[in-house]
């Protein structure tokens, strides 16, 4: 207790906490408190657009992605966001037969059919970037009888691995994708008013608030433990400490606790100042109490423990530098996947940087339920067998077998040796 | 003899403490064809590559000027050296800078030769945006005397530009994919100033 005390300690007057502490602070509040988290109202009836909703229709889902896909077969021009960024993708005559296989297989049209359709079509020019192409409005393929969801999605499987993958018509992304239809002024009661019952308010704040503070705390802990961990030999610490009596699992264990736990403090007591709005607001609903604390703890603690766990290993076995490099290049890819996947409702197995970007659509939220507790639960298992690799590397530092791969100074691997 | 002397000193920098920062750099931009399309893009399209990822090689390449002596034992020997450490550090500055500027420049011309509508305007614009985020990571890196400070400084603005966009007015990193260069300028102006100060800033705070 009196080490972790020590290790708090030594935290709280870093610079780079204080840092950390400011950027939360400041997106905490600029992005929920003052644009998001405002009170909802009920819809009101004869309004333009009430939004859209996912539902998941295989027919649905099979009829707009086989038009989607042929469009853009016809063009030869497939639309990729592989890291969330544009990507336009053009396929050789090979890999097109293979397409086009694949979309007489799900219509049952044969080449020709294909050709018939694409000659009766509309053909817009557009110009993409400095390339002008045809497209053609096709928006009734048929879909052949024999054609089940799930073969469907095998193609579509395929169909994305050729493209290189972040398509529109990656398995996961088909719901969310080709299976959207406008929602009507019922829909949207319906919506409103399951915040109300179902979500009892908070759930929904909460999906809101975790989304916010989940971007920089998939980054900005790493930063925290990095420094920290360097600083040992930094300040040429590290050999005094090597020869203490405690435990190499209890030094890098308890210096991982206290990191989580000081980089939690400034989340959890907005998680407070959320409740307090929420409960003014809200005087007199039916209020989940211990939801603004229970979702947001579950969904953003991994993110801290897989940042802080990265920076304390990287640094351990390369450098600080190396560490944050490392969680960077994870974290925006993270982030830029994410917002491909659309801001709410789609939550893969492995996404690091849950969204869900709105205070409504529960239902979107709840498809993925089971893979958003697998997901979180998931890093915060490699977070912690990774606290435990770094308690290894540890060991053997302080047995003198092993010092860190060093980049600069004595023992670089990049200085030539005498 | 002077020159003769400083061109040692640079060898001598980039060959054991600078060379795995510039393979960094090259390995971001060799890695950009993975995330982004780099070839018949228009202005806009083109603009993304330049301003989201390239100037990344700039907080790369910036940050770390003072991180070798970063450790006070060996500040204590370099100062005793006869070069004095901070035209050691401006040299390294500045070499910093050349390379920001070819590795950019090439990416640039590659993309031109990609078809893509890039002009001299686009290698101005991207160059600015890496000389700042950069300057923000040396200016915190030396003032901080902690080069991980730098790097978080850089990156917590970079954050900032996607949460707060173009509130952030002339200090919008991203604006050349909106078509407006005017920010540009203001960035370039401010990373001067910011890496201009940061030596007798340090030195005062040291003092």
């Amino acid at each position: 207790m009196m080490l972790f005390c020590m290790e708090c300690k030594k935290i709280f007057s870093s610079l780079t906490y204080i840092l950390y502490s400011l950027l939360v602070i400041l997106m905490i509040v600029s992005q929920y408190f003052m644009e998001g988290g405002e009170k909802v109202y009920p819809p009101s009836q004869g309004d333009y657009d009430y939004g859209e909703k996912i539902v998941e229709d295989h027919d649905l889902i099979m009829s707009t992605a086989t038009d989607a896909l042929t469009v853009e077969f016809l063009s030869n021009r497939y639309v990729c966001y592989p890291f969330g960024f544009y990507k336009a993708v053009h396929l050789d005559n090979e890999e097109q037969a293979k397409i086009e296989k694949y979309i007489c297989e799900i219509t049952g049209l044969d080449s020709e059919g294909i050709a018939e359709k694409k000659k009766n079509a509309d053909v817009c020019y557009i110009t993409d970037g400095t390339h002008d192409y045809g497209e053609y409005a096709i928006r009734d393929m048929p879909i052949s009888v024999s054609m089940t969801y799930e073969r469907f999605t095998d193609i579509m499987d395929d169909v994305d691995d050729i493209l290189g993958g972040g398509s529109d018509y990656a398995v996961d992304g088909l719901v969310y994708k080709f299976s959207r239809v406008p929602m009507t002024y019922e829909d949207a009661v319906e919506d409103y008013n399951s915040i109300l019952t179902d979500d009892r308010v908070t759930n929904a704040y909460a999906r809101l608030f975790s989304d916010y503070a989940g971007i920089v705390l998939a980054i900005l802990p790493v930063f925290v433990a990095a420094a920290l961990t360097a600083a040992d030999r930094r300040r040429r610490m590290s050999e005094l400490i090597y020869s203490r009596r405690s435990s190499s699992l209890r030094i890098v264990f308890t210096r991982f606790l206290a990191l989580v736990t000081t980089m939690f403090i400034p989340v959890f007591v907005f998680m407070v100042i959320a409740l307090i709005q929420i409960l003014i607001r809200y005087n007199g609903a039916d209020i989940d109490m211990t939801a603004m604390f229970t979702l947001p703890t579950f969904w953003l603690l991994p993110n801290i423990m897989a940042a802080t766990a990265t920076g304390m290993l990287v640094t351990e076995i390369l450098s600080a530098g190396a560490a944050i490099l490392v969680q960077f290049v994870w974290w925006f890819m993270g982030l830029m996947a994410g917002g491909t996947a659309g801001l709410s409702g789609r939550i893969g197995k492995f996404t690091f940087i849950c969204r869900h970007n709105a205070l409504g659509n529960r239902s979107g939220f709840i498809m993925n339920w089971n893979n958003f507790v697998f997901n979180r639960v998931f890093y915060m298992v490699i977070s912690v067998a990774a606290v435990l690799f770094t308690v290894g590397i540890y060991e053997l530092k302080r047995g003198g077998s092993f010092n860190g791969i060093r980049l600069f100074g004595k023992g670089s691997i990049f200085r030539r040796k005498a | 003899m002077v020159s003769g002397c400083l061109a040692r000193v640079v060898y001598s920098d980039v060959k054991h403490n600078f060379l795995i920062h510039y393979i960094v750099a090259l390995c971001i931009l060799l890695a950009s064809p993975i995330f982004f399309s780099l070839s018949q893009l228009d202005s806009i399209l083109a603009a993304q590559p330049l301003e989201l990822y390239v100037p990344l090689i700039g907080v790369v390449l910036m940050t770390p000027v003072f991180l070798p002596e970063q450790n006070e034992s060996i500040y204590d020997i370099v100062r005793s050296k006869k070069i004095n450490h901070d035209i050691v550090c401006i040299l390294r500055l500045i070499c910093s800078v050349i390379v920001i500027l070819c590795m950019i420049g090439a990416y640039v011309l590659y993309m031109k030769n990609c078809n893509s509508q890039v002009t001299v305007r686009y290698f101005i614009g991207s160059s600015a945006t890496a000389l700042f985020l950069g300057a923000i990571g040396f200016a915190f890196a030396g003032i901080g005397r902690n080069v991980v400070v730098g790097y978080m400084a850089s990156v917590i603005y970079y954050i900032l530009n996607f949460s707060f966009g173009t509130k952030l007015g002339y200090f919008y990193l991203f604006s050349m994919m909106h078509g407006s260069f005017i920010e540009k300028k203001w960035l370039i102006l401010i990373a001067f100033c910011m890496a201009s100060a940061t030596f007798p800033v340090r030195r005062i705070i040291r003092n």
